[in-house]
């Protein structure tokens, strides 16, 4: 019996087209994901294979979620079909047995339902063999298959997500017989899913939130986080640990509810609700009437077409507002944003206030789908309605236009979807006031609304309502919908075309800021809009040419029919619509491909090789270098213009003589050079560089001066947002912009291996190699790229009245003429050429310290914080001039810039500060990390590690000043926290940035003093790695060594350091029994694992002995992540504490280990309750978990 | 005077069948029954006189309107109740005569709402106004479908199949409304049910395969079958030999024997009763022999 069912179940199932579609489906996506870049599910980098264990992972869990939707097909069919047919009532009276036909039935379904996912494994297959043989992605990013990547992802989670899935909709459709309910059960799914992830998003409910993802996906992210390219590379996810828990959980939980569902499933069918008792049935016998009925007349004048399209608007939008499905997906989304507002915002779990601007982003981001959905659905119910419910022909009978007919369903979708975003907005605005945030913009909200989500509401109403029209199926045009949606994107980047003239509804990104509004996107995005609003009336319009208003047999009685319905005043107006749609498009195109041409993703590519590929035999020659710099820099705020002249003096550093000299202009900005006695010998407007020979060639040590002029016109508005470094508040552009580059820049080449070889160029190295004793290749530092050592420089900078304008050094002078106020600056100490020009409407906050002027230039909606601002500084300087030396500017300035970027940067006494980044930070609860006093502390630091010293252009450069800014920054805290375990709470954000970063490396990892600017070793080993030596070797010895180090290097002309020089500085202060560890530390890649066995405790006179029993093992990883286990020579912590939190380390004690098991037994004055291996976490470890145990009393 | 006269009228469906074979047909006031058996082409011919098909060719003239060309003009004075007639869910009765009522262009307020009063009240819905018209049962929303098409001063009223699915209180109610309206305006009323076009028209036409078999009064077309009516109960088994040798108009099982009517001029033999022929001799009559009847 239960054979015939399952047989029954599957075989037409895998007659029926649709699993084959899916199947093609997943295949088409997992193929083109594997042999293209274009195609992205998940996304690889580097070293990772295209098809590695790791990415089928990955795209099994991606579509899991949408396999959930094909599995609620199958299951609710494989329910429902008798009920459907009406056939239940023969079925259920013939002899077969429940079991038999429940069990047959639910494993045909889950069987069919997996078998989309089959087409993943193949598409990942013949994609990897179709790939290399025509060239689409090199053969190298490929690797082999074994068995276990297929099966592994097949049995632990194509099955189990489909049993899980299957079982709540097997559930609910024998439960509620109806579809919706079984769809609405799977979006609950997916909701709950979205919903515990976000909940549960911190760092230290990340095992949480694995168990209790219903699909496996985040449960797969966090036991794989650490993964070393090797490790993703070739090991399928496997039969344990955290995804095997989950698994069993929630497979056990689908076997209750099937359990549950078998028991109440009967036979008995159940009576369909009965007809209400009908309710004429005893009625006044009719009268017999003789008088003839009472008529009134239709008034068919002017006017009419209005209070009909009120009544069809009225009547469409209550039916929207009354349907279940949007009640319930209205529901979802209160949810949904609940949760988001709940949530709040987060930085190494600080809070930001809650600003409008983010709520705002908040709504969209977790709203949008369901509008979308809404959007997509309500089209077909809307066009469809009349059909459906039998009406059609009596409403296609009255004089009705069909135009306002239909132009009323396009405005009743957009104003159920406006209405849900209101009810957001409400809801956002209660979320402020009861954070008790009172500075709700309500001008924000709606702005933002009518911006960048109205426009969409409209143009995807019309392009679903016209899609719906003209398709003679509603489910098919539900299909052919979403197709557009998720399809036209991808076909978009296949053909690599980014104008947002294409890519429907597409507007430049415009992104709030408090300090400059929606910023320099407005312009742009009020063209597209109306662009694409003007289109979607142009499809309603065809809509309603092609309505059906009467029935039509084929498709040569319908294009009739629409012939029919284009009378003339229809067609005049149409072609109107058009005509003025066309001139909106023209004068887009105009601005947006004439005004601002800009180059697509693979002409920007093509763009570099040609560059590489023409210029690169002037890599190295010969350039004289920048001494001193007089820079004159007009901002025009409102006009977003600015204009530079510059006066350099430029110095031949070099013993050979120097007869031309070389430019990389910016294609942005308006270059004149003016070299006296020069001859313009090359200028090439593609590759934007320019050649000067000189009439006299320049003999070492001899100087020339050249003056340029650079102009930053904006004109009309492009295709994106625009220049976000100068805009009407908040200009921010660094001496990158507007000087241009002198000699060859290799850092327009390609970098990706595989892209290099597309355009027939060799591998590159990221960086040249770390050379020990360095002579020649250290002349150069990766701070200035060779363009200068040491500079003076001047600035005279200008900008409207209403704000100031900043660039690096001492103001000397400030005045104003007309409306424009003018500041010289000079710089105090000869300088990295690395500055910066600001202007902004700033507030100000001074303080003088020690000689050295503090200021903080911010916006004044952001006063938050100032004060903590200052004295973070105040508390930086003090700790760094005593521990490494002098500060040398007069002057310390934290300035705000815009959240365009998110980051905060070091120039001469000089520091902007992305206003998203510390500004808006919600620092009342002292006992939480400040992470403004570690941002300003680290680009602090920098004045010295970077301004003072600053290192060669190789191998570990950024070691010398990032790594150290980290460790500098981490004492100050040290020192004014005196908490050991809460600077490891603090650490714990670089422990995770290390070990995901590697990760994610794309090329190699490199022991931290080889680093090649690669942030998470930079910054994240870096801290951890200072950390641990200071925790080793002292605070005072580390100190010495950086202080000795910055002495010999300090404003010195080049050779520049190199990481050599500091380990070099370091050595003396190390004694001999840990120089392992700076062996360890910086010259190898080094990871622990320490697992605490048992411990055990026996009290004696209020003495606790504690004997623990361990486990260590240390590793080194090569550059590809692969480890080998390393001889154990350590010095290891351990320690016990008294509190469960690990807050209250009673005592720790550093003791040598030199075997993998270890026994240690430590006494303590108080009771302790839990024994820790490592309990500070000073050392590189994947797994900690397992370091503590709770002590065992004997 | 109301006057809607079609002419040639002829449609083709792409799969090769002739919904509409050439018709020409004059319709004045009163009610005018057009009957025929299921797939005859009525609802084609119904739904191309109220705008909701095109014909390949020929004429439909309501007065001066001529409803291929002008189709608004025709809207303005029609009034249709299709042969299902749904309802949205969740709306009330009143609101649905309300939103029609716009539709058809009656846009003051006060007057609709005294017209839609009145209509409730004349199909004895207006208690339940407010009550959702998806919860009704098939009478009363068929009530509700007859009131909308009533709704403005319609000169042509076209109601397809109306009585299917009544009960026979509900069917004679139904027919006593039609009745009402029928004087000064053109009411169709298409149905395969003969009893309703002998109880309520006085003009009618009959259709097979796309074509007229029939038109004229019920009374004069059974007229032409006086004195050829016979009718004979048979055994089951002898049904077969019985519609060899005879035109058998119908046979219908009477106390579970099989009953036959034939045609004939003469005693068609031993057994025979001569009947008084009904509307119903009629229909089977020239639907079965239609290729022998001259229109």
């Amino acid at each position: 019996m239960f054979k015939e069912f399952f047989l029954k179940e599957l075989i037409p199932g895998l007659k029926s087209p649709m699993v084959w579609i899916f199947f093609g489906l997943f295949g088409l996506l997992a193929g083109a994901a594997v042999a293209s870049d274009s195609v992205q599910i998940g996304g690889t980098i580097g070293n990772i294979h295209k098809n590695s264990p790791d990415v089928i992972t990955t795209f099994v869990l991606v579509l899991s979620i949408f396999g959930l939707l094909i599995a609620t097909a199958f299951f609710n069919n494989a329910a429902l079909r008798d009920v459907n047919n009406g056939f239940s009532e023969i079925m259920f009276s013939l002899p077969i047995k429940k079991s038999g036909y429940f069990w047959g039935r639910f494993l045909g379904a889950l069987i069919l339902s997996t078998i989309p996912f089959l087409g993943i494994f193949l598409g990942v297959i013949i994609g990897s063999k179709l790939a290399p043989i025509f060239d689409w992605v090199d053969a190298e990013r490929f690797g082999g298959y074994e068995v276990s990547y297929f099966l592994n992802n097949y049995l632990l989670f194509i099955i189990p997500n489909m049993f899980i899935g299957g079982s709540i909709i097997f559930f609910l459709a024998h439960k509620w017989k109806s579809t919706i309910v079984s769809f609405v059960g799977a979006l609950v799914v997916i909701v709950f899913y979205i919903v515990s992830g976000n909940l549960l998003s911190d760092i230290e409910s990340q095992d949480l939130a694995a168990l209790v993802d219903v699909f496996g996906i985040r449960t797969n992210s966090v036991a794989t986080q650490y993964w070393t390219p090797v490790e993703k590379n070739t090991l399928a996810p496997a039969f344990k640990g955290l995804i095997l828990y989950n698994r069993l959980i929630w497979v056990g939980i689908a076997l209750v509810i099937s359990a549950i569902s078998y028991h109440l499933f009967s036979f008995t069918v159940k009576k369909s609700k009965s007809k209400k008792k009908e309710e004429d049935a005893v009625e006044k016998s009719q009268r017999l009437v003789l008088e003839r009925v009472r008529t009134w007349k239709g008034s068919f004048e002017k006017g009419l077409g209005w209070k009909q399209f009120v009544s069809f608007y009225r009547i469409n939008t209550d039916s929207i507002l009354k349907n279940n499905v949007f009640k319930i997906l209205f529901l979802f989304s209160i949810i949904l944003l609940f949760v988001e507002l709940l949530q709040g915002y987060e930085y190494y779990g600080l809070q930001s206030y809650p600003l409008t601007y983010k709520i705002s982003s908040s709504i969209s981001n977790s709203t949008s789908i369901f509008i979308i959905i809404i959007t997509v659905f309500f089209s077909g119910e809307l066009v469809w309605r009349d059909r459906i419910n039998n009406i059609h022909e009596v409403i296609n009978a009255t004089p009705h236009n069909s135009f306002s007919a239909l132009a009323a369903k396009a405005l009743s979708l957009i104003t159920a979807s406006s209405l849900l975003y209101f009810f957001f907005i409400i809801m956002g605005i209660i979320a402020q006031l009861m954070q008790g945030f009172t500075k709700i913009e309500l001008d924000v909200y709606l702005l933002d609304f009518a911006l960048s989500n109205l426009p969409n509401y409209i143009a995807f109403s019309a392009l679903f309502i016209f899609v719906q029209t003209v398709m003679t199926n509603r489910y098919i045009g539900y299909f052919l919908s979403i197709l557009i949606l998720f399809v036209w994107d991808i076909l978009l980047g296949v053909i690599d075309a980014s104008s947002n003239m294409l890519d429907f509804a597409g507007a430049p990104f415009l992104q709030y800021s408090d300090m400059n509004g929606f910023g320099p996107g407005l312009t742009g995005s009020l063209w597209f809009n109306i662009y694409w609003i003007l289109f979607g009336f142009i499809l309603l319009y065809s809509a309603g040419i092609f309505w059906p208003r009467s029935v039509v047999s084929g498709f040569k009685e319908r294009i009739k029919v629409a012939r029919g319905a284009l009378d003339k005043t229809t067609f005049v107006s149409f072609i109107g619509l058009i005509g003025v749609w066309i001139l909106v498009a023209g004068f887009v195109f105009y601005n947006t491909q004439v005004l601002n041409p800009y180059l697509s993703g693979d002409e920007r590519e093509e763009l570099s090789a040609e560059y590489e590929k023409q210029l690169k035999k002037y890599d190295g020659i010969p350039q004289p270098k920048v001494t001193d710099l007089k820079i004159n820099i007009d901002i025009y705020p409102n006009e977003r213009d600015v204009a530079v002249n510059a006066k350099l003096k430029l110095v031949n550093k070099t013993d050979v003589a120097i007869d031309s000299l070389h430019f990389n202009m910016d294609e942005s900005w308006e270059t004149t050079i003016t070299i006296a006695n020069s001859k313009l010998v090359y200028s090439d407007d593609y590759l934007d560089y320019q050649i000067y020979q000189l009439e006299k060639a320049l003999q070492p040590g001899e100087s020339i001066e050249i003056e340029l002029e650079n102009k930053y016109i904006t004109n009309g508005f492009p295709n994106g947002t625009g220049n976000t470094s100068i805009i009407n508040n908040g200009t921010f552009l660094n001496s990158f912009g507007v000087l241009p580059g002198m000699g060859y820049n290799n850092g327009i080449e390609l970098s990706d291996k595989y892209t290099r070889k597309k355009y027939d160029l060799k591998p590159k190295k990221r960086m040249p190699e770390l050379e020990d004793s360095c002579g020649e290749n250290c002349m150069v530092n990766y701070l200035s790229a060779g363009a200068a050592d040491w500079v003076t420089m001047e600035t005279v900078i200008s900008t409207s009245s209403d704000q100031i304008a900043i660039a690096p050094g001492s103001l000397v002078k400030e005045w104003t003429e007309g409306d424009r106020s003018y500041f010289n600056y000079k710089v105090d100490e000869p300088s990295q050429l690395f500055i910066m020009f600001m202007s902004a409407r700033y507030e100000v906050a001074r303080e003088k310290y020690n000689g050295i002027d503090i200021e903080i230039y911010y916006d004044k909606k952001h006063d938050y914080n100032i004060d903590k601002m200052v004295d973070a500084t105040r508390r930086s300087i003090a700790y760094y001039e005593k521990n490494f030396g002098k500060y040398y500017h007069k002057q310390a300035r934290i300035i705000e810039f815009p959240r365009y970027a998110t980051f905060a940067q070091a120039f001469p006494g000089t520091m902007p500060y992305s206003e998203a980044y510390g500004f808006i930070i919600d620092l009342e609860d002292e006992t939480e990390n400040n992470v403004i006093d570690a941002v300003i502390a680290h680009e602090m630091a920098h004045q010295w590690w970077a301004h003072q010293e600053v290192s060669a252009n190789m191998q570990g450069g950024t070691m010398l000043t990032e790594s150290f800014s980290e460790y500098s920054s981490l004492m100050v805290m040290k020192n004014d926290l005196n908490d050991d375990m809460r600077m490891t709470d603090f650490l714990k954000y670089d422990y995770q940035r290390y070990l995901r970063g590697r990760s994610g490396e794309s090329q190699n990892e490199l022991p931290l003093y080889k680093v090649e600017n690669q942030q998470y070793i930079h910054y994240g080993k870096g801290s951890v790695v200072l950390y641990s030596l200071q925790d080793y070797i002292g605070e005072d010895k580390v100190n010495l060594a950086l202080k000795s180090f910055l002495e010999e290097f300090r404003y010195k002309e080049p050779p520049y350091p190199t990481s050599n020089d500091f380990l070099r500085h370091l050595d003396p202060h190390v004694p001999d029994s840990m120089k392992y560890l700076v062996d360890d530390l910086f010259k190898k890649i080094t990871l622990y694992d320490y697992r605490m066995k048992e411990a055990t405790m026996t009290e004696e006179n209020n003495m606790y002995a504690v004997t623990m029993t361990f486990e260590a093992r240390k590793m080194y990883a090569d550059t590809m992540g692969i480890e080998t286990f390393a001889q154990l020579h350590e010095w290891i912590d351990v320690g016990v504490f008294a509190d469960e939190d690990r807050e209250d380390l009673i005592a720790y004690k550093r003791i040598y280990v030199d075997k993998e098991n270890m026994e240690y037994t430590m006494y303590v004055d108080r009771k302790p309750l839990k024994a820790a291996i490592d309990p500070r976490r000073v050392v590189m470890e994947r797994i900690i978990k397992d370091n503590v145990l709770t002590i065992k009393e004997e | 005077m109301a006057k809607l006269v079609i002419t040639d009228l002829s449609k083709t469906y792409p799969n090769g069948v002739k919904a509409l074979d050439n018709i020409s047909l004059e319709i004045s006031n009163g009610m005018f029954g057009l009957l025929g058996p299921n797939g005859a082409g009525k609802s084609s011919l119904m739904r191309t006189i109220a705008t909701l098909q095109e014909a390949d060719s020929g004429t439909i003239m309501l007065n001066d309107i001529d409803v291929e060309k002008e189709p608004r003009k025709l809207r303005q004075v029609l009034g249709y109740l299709p042969q299902e007639f749904g309802v949205y869910p969740n709306i009330t009765a009143y609101g649905l005569l309300d939103h029609v009522a716009v539709l058809k262009g009656i846009t003051n307020v006060s007057e609709r709402k005294e017209m839609i009063t009145y209509l409730l009240n004349k199909v004895n819905l207006y208690d339940k106004r407010n009550k959702k018209v998806k919860s009704f049962s098939g009478g009363m929303k068929q009530r509700v479908g007859i009131a909308q098409a009533l709704i403005g001063s319609p000169q042509l009223i076209i109601v397809d199949e109306p009585t299917a699915g009544l009960d026979p209180g509900e069917r004679n109610r139904f027919h006593n409304l039609l009745a009402d309206v029928g004087e000064e305006v053109v009411v169709i009323l298409s149905t395969h049910i003969v009893d309703d076009v002998r109880e309520l028209c006085n003009n009618m036409a009959i259709m097979n395969n796309g074509s007229l078999v029939y038109k004229g009064s019920p009374i004069t077309v059974i007229d032409e079958l006086k004195g050829q009516v016979w009718r004979k109960a048979i055994e089951r088994e002898e049904l077969q030999e019985y519609m060899s040798n005879h035109r058998i108009i119908s046979n219908k099982m009477v106390a579970g024997k099989p009953q036959i009517h034939v045609l004939s001029e003469t005693n068609p033999g031993e057994g025979f009763v001569s009947v008084e022929p009904n509307l119903e001799d009629v229909f089977f009559n020239k639907i079965h022999f239609s290729e022998t009847t001259n229109v």
